[in-house]
């Protein structure tokens, strides 16, 4: 009989963990059996998040998304483990574990940092799961591009550089890149104004409870900045012209970057997340993507 | 066997070097069998010069008779106009058997960037072509050249070198073209220049799915001829810089002894088409563009034949079962050669000195017949018989002992020895 409650994030922590140490010896040597092992070690990691994501929804009878942060990060680091290997087993010469192995690691150890107590399931349940879920979206298309913005400055870099295409570490071409940096930048756009539009409506509801949520917090207004960053960046992707590919992957860089850079900042060095017991310190993101979770 | 080849290569001298020493015309290539004819009479030629490659071959009759190291390089020096010192460290030197194996190497890929590529094959015949027209080579250099393309055809045949990448055009394609376009099918392909390796270079693109292509060439009639081969469209040299800024792959093959594209000129067709990607490969020698154009933006991704070695070196050792099976064939061929070579070279001897004997016997038997005309006609057939089996059993030590020396080369001093103890002339 398997025993789910043995399942921890720290097995699948240490297969992603293998996974990449095993992606990285590509750079020493171009190995097959690497290749697979690499594979197959992403692999069993994502049955075994599965199988802890499916242990806690049981355990709180609310969906991992709204669940608690802590489920909420492991359900985006379960979506990137998941794209991994179906390119991976589309392309074996690809080399994106170690661009994304260490996106489903950092997702992975932050998720730790964050409180597991799973909130209840109350009047607002319908808003807070499309809440969540844009959000999910939203933070995932931020997340792929800010790597495809890296792997076409890498590739540019060796293409620019002359160096051959090593064989087991490929990446796509730069028009490609360049096209699904464009369509994630655009596509998380929409995702993350309606998770915020839907969190600030949460938190206007909010004023009626025994927490009520203040929109003119720090939290909120570095949020809203963000988001205008974002909303530049679209707003300059959409209406270019001419804009050389390398120029838009260092904008999307910096853009995606600190918006995730902050965001896990805000969230690994406060305590805020749903149902926390605990008052943040600072003002914190969760409050903004999950203001619900303070009510 | 007086033969030797000087040489500088992609694996002994950078393109800056080979392409300032190369010969990229016809016309040049025969003016420098004109002078090198001047300045050495008694020697055979055939320059094979290459985007990878330029190589004098040499032959001559009498041993030192022949241009050394020294002398070939002065000649390129003073033919080309560049200082002795820029390219004299990158010169290599074989000769006899040496520059046998070389040239086998040569025209069977082994030596070329790209292993198993066709088109060295049509390079070392279109040079001992044009060194016959040049009436620069003769009697070595033509069996020479006759049988590094017979052993070219054995090492396809008998080895898979051919098989996989076998083009520089493909290697460039999978390497750095690929890598900027996920596709080709909606880029439009200019070639500059009509010579082999554009056409090789579009055959290969056209199998990746190019479908508008542009040809440019100083001579309209072979871009014309190029074009419509591959469903292309010529255009006049004139409208180069149009068709620059139209393109988004460039392949450059002229046999321009200078770039044709340089810096300011390709900043004016930036201006054009912004800073759309496009993918230069510069395969000509001397390069036709500017290496500095490469640096003009971001987007401008220019390579030229050596920025392809290190690939090609990958390649290399993926096949090393194939090359090492090449190189048996290969070193076959060279010892059969050169043990032909050398046993012609042994046949007047061994010619005169058979007949010599045969007189001397003939003379003795005709004596003996005169004096015994009563011998019934079998007995004279068997005394027939038995003479010339003494005279080839006579014969039978220095002829072996001529063919097991001119295994390693002409034997010089037997033969000499063979002349003066048998008093044969010649």
């Amino acid at each position: 009989m398997i025993h789910f409650d043995k399942v921890s994030t720290l097995c699948f922590f240490a297969s992603y963990l293998v996974a990449l140490g095993l992606e990285l010896t590509q750079f020493l040597r171009s190995s097959r059996i690497n290749r697979w092992a690499a594979i197959g070690f992403t692999g069993a990691g994502l049955i075994a998040q599965t199988i802890y994501l499916v242990h806690r929804t049981r355990e709180s009878g609310m969906p991992p998304l709204v669940g608690s942060m802590h489920d909420w990060l492991l359900v985006l680091a379960w979506v990137a483990a998941a794209v991994y290997l179906v390119l991976m087993l589309k392309d074996r010469h690809l080399g994106l574990g170690v661009f994304l192995l260490p996106l489903i690691l950092l997702l992975v150890s932050s998720s730790t940092r964050m409180s597991k107590v799973s909130r209840v399931r109350d009047a607002q349940y319908a808003v807070e799961m499309l809440h969540a879920s844009l959000l999910v979206f939203g933070i995932a298309g931020v997340a792929i591009a800010f790597l495809l913005s890296l792997m076409y400055l890498v590739q540019h870099n060796r293409l620019k550089h002359k160096t051959p295409d090593p064989d087991s570490f490929q990446l796509y071409s730069l028009e490609r890149l360049g096209r699904m940096n464009w369509w994630a930048v655009v596509g998380s756009a929409p995702f993350l104004t309606l998770g915020l539009a839907s969190g600030v409506w949460l938190a206007w509801n909010s004023r009626t409870t025994s927490t009520p949520v203040d929109l003119l917090s720090p939290g909120y207004v570095g949020s809203g900045i963000m988001w205008l960053a974002m909303m530049a960046l679209f707003g300059w992707l959409v209406s270019r012209q001419q804009s050389s590919g390398k120029i838009v992957a260092w904008r999307t860089l910096w853009a995606c970057g600190f918006l995730l850079v902050t965001f896990f900042c805000f969230e690994m060095f406060s305590s805020g997340i749903h149902g926390q017991k605990k008052a943040p310190a600072l003002p914190n993101l969760s409050r903004i993507w999950f203001p619900e979770a303070h009510t | 066997m007086n033969l030797q080849v000087v040489y500088c290569t992609h694996q002994t001298a950078s393109l800056s070097v080979r392409e300032r020493l190369a010969f990229s015309s016809p016309d040049h290539l025969s003016d420098a069998y004109n002078a090198l004819k001047e300045r050495f009479p008694q020697c055979e030629f055939v320059i094979i010069s290459t985007c990878n490659r330029v190589e004098i071959y040499t032959a001559h009759d009498a041993p030192g008779s022949g241009p050394n190291l020294r002398q070939i390089a002065q000649f390129l020096s003073e033919y080309h106009d560049v200082p002795l010192d820029d390219f004299y460290s990158e010169l290599s030197e074989k000769s006899g058997t040496d520059a046998v194996k070389h040239l086998f190497d040569v025209a069977s890929s082994i030596d070329s960037m790209v292993l198993g590529e066709s088109q060295i094959v049509n390079q070392v015949k279109s040079a001992y072509d044009a060194a016959a027209r040049a009436t620069a080579c003769g009697l070595l250099t033509n069996t020479l050249f006759q049988r590094a393309l017979t052993v070219s055809g054995r090492v396809r045949t008998e080895t898979r070198l051919s098989e996989g990448r076998i083009s520089i055009a493909s290697v460039a394609v999978i390497d750095f073209g690929k890598s900027i376009f996920d596709s080709f099918a909606d880029k439009t392909v200019l070639v500059i220049g009509a010579g082999e390796m554009g056409e090789e270079t579009l055959r290969y693109l056209k199998s990746e799915g190019v479908k508008r292509i542009l040809v440019c060439n100083r001579n309209p009639d072979r871009a014309l001829r190029l074009a419509h081969e591959f469903g292309g469209i010529a255009r006049d040299w004139a409208t180069l810089d149009d068709c620059l800024a139209e393109a988004d792959v460039i392949v450059s093959t002229t046999g321009a002894d200078r770039p044709i594209i340089d810096v300011p000129r390709f900043k004016a067709v930036r201006k054009k088409t912004g800073d759309r990607p496009v993918f230069i490969l510069d395969v000509a020698a001397p390069r036709d563009f500017d290496p500095a154009v490469g640096k003009i933006d971001d987007n401008v991704f220019l390579y030229d034949i050596d920025d392809l070695e290190a690939t090609c070196q990958r390649n290399r050792k993926n096949r090393a079962h194939e090359i090492e099976v090449a190189l048996k064939i290969i070193e076959e061929e060279t010892a059969r050669f050169v043990h032909d070579l050398n046993h012609k070279s042994t046949g007047p001897i061994i010619k005169q000195l058979r007949e010599h004997w045969q007189d001397i016997s003939r003379q003795e038997l005709d004596q003996l017949f005169r004096k015994s005309p009563n011998l019934a006609e079998p007995d004279r057939q068997a005394i027939e018989r038995t003479v010339d089996r003494i005279v080839n059993k006579l014969l039978h030590p220095p002829l072996e002992v001529l063919r097991d020396e001119s295994r390693d080369g002409t034997p010089h001093g037997l033969l000499d020895a063979i002349r003066r103890l048998f008093r044969i002339s010649g």
